[in-house]
Parts: structure tokens; C-alpha cells; sequence
């Protein structure tokens, strides 16, 4: 197993490059970095042209993605285009803050929509099927953006009706968020709504899924078997239905992990808050390649780390599979 | 005879389909005393599973409904049990084998954790240790070798053979008083079917268990059964010893059934179908169903519209057919057509 976690690393390497190449290729696409700076008044060209010699900007892209590539291992990723300060502190920073919202809200996502599904295939064409169902499909057609303003809205009005302060409404910490526990608590509280915002379309999109599959998987014959030997229903639904079913929504829960990410963006943007997402936003409105290149890195990095988590828990729930 | 063991008492199972209702199983009764082996044949579609399924409960509610008659286990009426009441009986009182082993295991758990369960859910008492040395017993009864080892195997590690004889296993691990074996020998091959039946042999006299053995293989009966129950759309059309459902039978699709068989032992110069397809259940023939494929009944108005009551014989043999006084004649017919010795009564007589 250890054997093949380091194989399907080393095989990771050269997707990633691919990967950065690629991108590289496409924001070279996008026209001048310096466009912003021309536009300046008080700007010289000389300005401009040394910056555009310095980093390399008159050289083909390859070349240009060549050089970023050679200062990974020593540079981390560099520094800004436009200031000398480097990029990987504010990257690590931003990426500690989006993963605590992105992974609350797919193992929030991925409890509440196994719940769903197999309670909503146990109970098949019931009314708690169909209004799960509906609500599958609502939350699954409403823009993130759309919700978390929802749910903004909603806090504000409790506020105005009976003076509670229910939750905070943005950023990630109060303003003297204390220390140790105190300090947990208090960003859980203001991840509450992001968590929210963010996994209902996880919960919506998985929890097809698993009804789908205990659909399936209750309507087999050692589901029928186990009828037989006489267990109840919940025993059955639990060790011998579910553990089945959730071989295929663990992939598409552990694959999907990358939409969250791109989910992120616009929760964090509109919640304010200090993650990847809206990161991201501003560099590619100062047309900076080089955070954006790291930004892509991370999250490639990331994407394909939880490809390889969706093999192991496959192969764990799943003994036909074996890795070695 | 002593009391029956089972004794199936006029039951009618339907399934409500987009086609209207189904009377899959339509008014069958029969018996089982312990120790004997009651062969069920019939064509696919005829209401032998479904019959069986009624009995252990197993029947999916909607869109399947037990709409009438009687499971009698040792006098108790198992269809009006609670559902608890009736988990009680599922696995110990009666238990099952099915017909597809390759399917009937739980692919992700361990054959030895899975049969245990049968153990333990009507058990609770014994110990982990108890049960573990209890199914290894098990597994070496029914022949899977180096059972210690074998338990922790999951399905996928066994062959086909060796997971009917793990579900053979599970089906005796309490001791049943009846256990059922619907088509235990299909999904197998030939060379494995006859092991299979051993290890069924073996395993019924272990229990002393009364077994209904489900097959469309007359061969298998002959092997196995002691009593016939011959069924054919959704009906019980005959019933009697293994002798007599061969060499007397009753009702034309018994013959029906012996005429299409070959047999290496009979000097057979041709075989004799029986014409047509079986009937759908949602369009059954109207009278006897079997009526428009009977070659005796050259469409009588009875077989057309009056269906056949359940004439008993004697005791254990039964026919529902109008006219089963003439089969002496269509089997003398079916004799001369195809060189068949099926009458042997007749040579002695």
C-alpha cells in the first residue's frame, strides 16, 4: 500500500508539470502583465522596460517557463512581478485558511448527504424520498453566491428581530479572537455560514449518489441473504448495505474535492474572506502571473492528493482491490 | 404419516405491475414432514420461488402481497407473525439457499464473519470464540478445506462451488427445521452439481430437516426428492412420491415434462416437446392454464373454461386435471410415439 502511495506520487510529478506548463502557456495567452503599468502616468517607460528585462518578459513563454520552473526549489515561488517581496508566505497563509473551509465543508457535505441518501433509499417514494429529492435538485441549481447572500440576509434579520448575534456575517476571525480554544472557537463560529454556502451543493450532488447506489446495492441478492438469516433492517441497511454502497460515492465525494475549490473562490469572496479564492481573484486582476502560477500548483497538488486518498479508501472498503 | 413439519395452505401471492395485478402463486397448498426431501419443479414463471419466498416473508412489500392462505410452521401461522416474530423464525426455524452463490455473499465482508452472523443474531449468548470455532465446524462439514484459514477469506477468494457450500454453511448454522433450496445447482457446473448435492445430502441428514428443494431439473429429483410437487402457472398441478411422478403421472404436463427429457437409461427414438411457451402471468389462459399446450386436452370446453380443482388420489397424491382418468391411455400414446418406458407399472401388471 505504502509501495503504491509513493508510485502513484512519483507518477503525479510529470502531470504536474504538464500541468504548470500548460497554464503557463495559457496566461502567456492572456496579453502584457504591464498593460496596468503603462496606463500609469507617472510611470516612465524606462520603468516599464526594466521590469520587462529583469523578468525575463521579452523571451518566449517556454523560456519565461523555464526560468519560473529552475526557482521553484530554491525561491519557493518566487516574488511579485511588480515588488520584491516573495510570494510563498502570503500563499501558505491563504491555503491554511481555505483548506480549514474547504475540508469542514466536504466531510460536513459527505456526513450529511450519506445520511440522506441512504435514509431517502431505505424510505424509496416516501415523502421524506420526495422532499429530499426536491431539495437535492434546489440546492443542486442555486448559485453559491445566491445562498450565502441568502444566509447573510438571514442572520441579519434575526439580529433586527430579536437582538441576538447569531453568527458573524465575514471575515475569519473577530477582531481579538484570543488564543488556544478560544481562538478555535471563535473561527469555527465565523466558518459557519462559508461551510454552509459552500456544501450544499456537495450535499445536493453526493447524496444522489448514494441513493443511487443503495438503491441498487438493497435490491441485490445478499442483501436478500442477509434478509434471510434473519437480521433487522437497520443491521442489514448498516453492515452490509452501506458499507457497499459507499464504494462509489466515496470516489465522486473524494473527486470532486476540486470543484469545492473553485466553489471556494466565490464563497470566500463573498464572505470576505482570507483564503485561496479570493486571492486568486485579486492577482488576476493585477494580471500577476507568478502568484497566479502558484496558486495552480497548490491546487494541482491538492486535486491529485485526494485522487490518490479516493484509491486507498477505495481499496479499504472494497477487499476485490488490492494494491501492491 | 405423522404431522407435517410446513404445510403451505392455499397461499395466493400477487404483484401489483403496470400491467395489472399478478397472481404469481394462486391458491397453493402443500406439505413438508421432517426429514423429507419435497421436490418442486416447474418452468420458469411457474410460482416455485415466489411460493418459497412467501414462506420465509421474503416477498417485497409493494409491489409484491400475500393475499391469502395459511404458512403453517409445527401449527403456527408464520403470515400472521410480527415482523420481529418473524425475524425469530428467518435463519433458525427456516433458512435458505439460493440459487446464484456468486451473488448471495456479500462481496466485502468475510465468509467466515458473514456465516457467523447467522450465528450470532439468533444467539447472542455465545462467545466470539464460540461461534468463530462453530462456523470452522461448519465449513468442514460441508467440505471447504482448511476452514481456520478459510474464514477469513472474503467471497471473491472462493470458488463457485465452494461459496454454495458457505451458503450451505449459513443455511444449517442454526439447525433449521426446513431449508430451502431454490435451484441450488444452476449457476453451477455439471462436475460441481453433483458435489453440491452431496454436501446438500449430507447437510440435511446432519439437521434432520424437512427440505424443499426448488429445480427444473428432473434429474436432481430423481437424485434427491422423496415427494413431487409439480407446478405450473403460478398452481400446484400434481403431487406424489418420486415413483409415482415418474412412472404414473397424472396430469399431462408431468408427461409433458418426462417426454422432453432425455435419459441415458431409456432407449428413447425421439423426444416429444411440449408445444408452445410457457403462459405470462398477467394473460393466463383462461379454465385450465395449461389447456391450449395440453396434447390430451384437444380444447374441451371444460379445460377451456373450468379450472381444475385440486383432486386428491390418496394421501399425497393429487392432480388437477379434468380429465386424469385418460392419462393411462396418453402414456401408452406418449410410449408408442417415442420409444419411452416410462409406465413401468404397466410390464409388471
Amino acid at each position: 500500500m505504502l509501495n503504491y502511495a509513493l508510485r502513484r506520487f512519483l507518477i503525479s510529478i510529470p502531470i504536474i508539470v504538464v500541468a504548470t506548463f500548460l497554464i503557463f502557456w495559457a496566461i502567456s495567452l492572456t496579453g502584457d502583465p504591464l498593460q496596468d503599468l503603462r496606463q500609469q502616468p507617472n510611470i516612465t517607460t524606462e520603468q516599464i522596460e526594466r521590469v520587462r528585462e529583469n523578468r525575463g518578459l521579452d523571451e518566449p513563454f517556454y523560456v519565461q517557463y523555464a526560468v519560473w520552473v529552475q526557482q521553484i526549489p530554491t525561491g519557493g515561488f518566487g516574488e511579485y512581478l511588480l515588488s520584491p517581496r516573495p510570494i510563498a508566505p502570503d500563499l501558505q497563509r491563504v491555503v491554511i485558511h481555505t483548506l480549514q473551509l474547504v475540508i469542514a465543508a466536504e466531510v460536513l457535505a459527505f456526513i450529511v448527504a450519506v445520511a440522506l441518501g441512504t435514509l431517502s433509499a431505505t424510505r424509496q417514494y416516501s415523502v421524506f424520498d420526495y422532499s429530499t429529492t426536491t431539495l437535492s435538485f434546489i440546492g443542486y441549481s442555486m448559485p453559491s453566491f445566491w445562498f450565502a447572500l441568502i444566509l447573510q440576509v438571514i442572520v441579519v434579520q434575526i439580529f433586527e428581530l430579536t437582538g441576538v448575534r447569531l453568527l458573524p456575517l465575514a471575515n475569519l476571525s473577530s477582531p481579538n479572537p484570543g488564543t488556544g480554544l478560544a481562538f478555535v472557537w471563535d473561527r469555527a463560529l465565523h466558518l459557519v455560514l462559508p461551510v454552509m454556502s459552500l456544501a450544499i451543493f456537495s450535499v445536493a450532488s453526493y447524496s444522489r449518489y448514494m441513493r443511487a447506489s443503495m438503491l441498487e446495492v438493497v435490491g441485490s441478492d445478499y442483501i436478500r441473504t442477509a434478509r434471510a438469516k434473519g437480521l433487522k433492517e437497520g443491521t442489514i441497511t448498516r453492515r452490509h448495505a452501506m458499507r457497499n454502497a459507499l464504494i462509489p460515492t466515496v470516489t465522486v465525494a473524494a473527486l470532486s474535492f476540486g470543484t469545492l475549490l473553485s466553489g471556494a473562490i466565490v464563497v470566500e469572496t463573498v464572505f470576505g474572506l482570507d483564503g485561496m479564492g479570493r486571492y486568486f481573484i485579486q492577482m488576476l486582476g493585477r494580471r500577476d502571473p507568478y502568484p497566479i502560477m502558484g496558486w495552480l500548483v497548490i491546487t494541482s497538488v491538492v486535486v491529485l492528493m485526494f485522487n490518490l486518498i479516493a484509491d486507498l479508501v477505495y481499496g479499504y472498503l472494497d477487499p476485490r482491490i488490492r494494491y501492491d | 404419516m405423522s404431522d407435517p413439519l410446513l404445510s403451505i395452505r392455499d397461499l395466493v401471492t400477487q404483484f401489483d405491475t403496470a400491467d395489472g395485478t399478478v397472481r404469481a402463486v394462486d391458491g397453493v397448498s402443500y406439505d413438508v414432514y421432517p426429514g423429507e426431501t419435497v421436490g418442486v419443479v416447474g418452468e420458469s414463471g411457474s410460482g416455485k420461488s415466489v411460493t418459497v419466498m412467501s414462506v420465509l416473508g421474503l416477498i417485497p412489500e409493494p409491489p409484491g402481497r400475500i393475499a391469502d392462505g395459511q404458512v403453517l410452521l409445527e401449527g403456527r401461522d408464520l403470515l400472521t407473525l410480527s415482523d420481529a416474530e418473524f425475524r425469530d423464525v428467518r435463519g433458525k426455524d427456516i433458512a435458505m439457499i439460493f440459487q446464484d452463490p456468486m451473488t448471495s455473499l456479500n462481496p466485502v465482508l468475510t465468509v467466515g464473519s458473514q456465516i457467523a452472523e447467522a450465528i450470532e443474531v439468533h444467539r447472542s449468548h455465545l462467545s466470539d470464540d464460540a461461534i468463530r470455532k462453530r462456523v470452522i465446524e461448519l465449513l468442514e462439514l460441508v467440505g471447504v478445506p482448511n476452514a481456520d484459514d478459510r474464514f477469513d477469506q472474503y467471497p471473491h477468494e472462493y470458488s463457485g462451488g465452494m461459496r454454495q457450500r458457505a451458503m450451505i454453511a449459513m443455511a444449517i448454522a442454526n439447525e433449521p427445521k426446513i431449508l430451502i433450496a431454490d435451484e441450488p445447482t444452476t449457476a453451477l457446473d455439471v462436475t460441481i452439481q453433483a458435489q453440491v448435492l452431496n454436501v446438500l445430502q449430507t447437510a440435511q441428514d446432519e439437521t434432520n430437516a424437512g427440505t424443499i428443494l426448488i429445480t427444473h431439473d428432473l434429474g436432481v429429483i430423481a437424485e434427491m426428492a422423496d415427494r413431487v410437487v409439480v407446478m405450473y402457472g403460478g398452481r400446484v398441478v400434481e403431487t406424489g412420491t418420486v415413483d409415482e411422478i415418474f412412472h404414473s403421472p397424472k396430469h399431462p404436463y408431468t408427461l409433458g415434462l418426462l417426454s422432453s427429457l432425455p435419459r441415458p437409461d431409456a432407449d428413447l427414438e425421439r423426444l416429444e416437446p411440449i408445444p408452445g411457451q410457457p403462459p405470462s402471468l398477467i394473460n393466463l389462459p383462461s379454465g385450465c392454464a395449461f389447456h391450449p399446450r395440453c396434447r390430451m386436452g384437444n380444447d374441451r370446453q371444460r379445460c377451456r373454461f373450468e379450472t381444475p380443482e385440486r383432486i386428491d388420489l390418496d394421501a399425497g397424491r393429487s392432480t388437477a386435471c379434468h380429465y386424469y382418468e385418460e392419462m393411462d391411455a396418453e402414456i401408452q400414446r406418449v410410449q408408442d410415439a417415442t420409444g419411452a418406458e416410462i409406465s413401468t407399472e404397466d410390464e409388471d401388471a
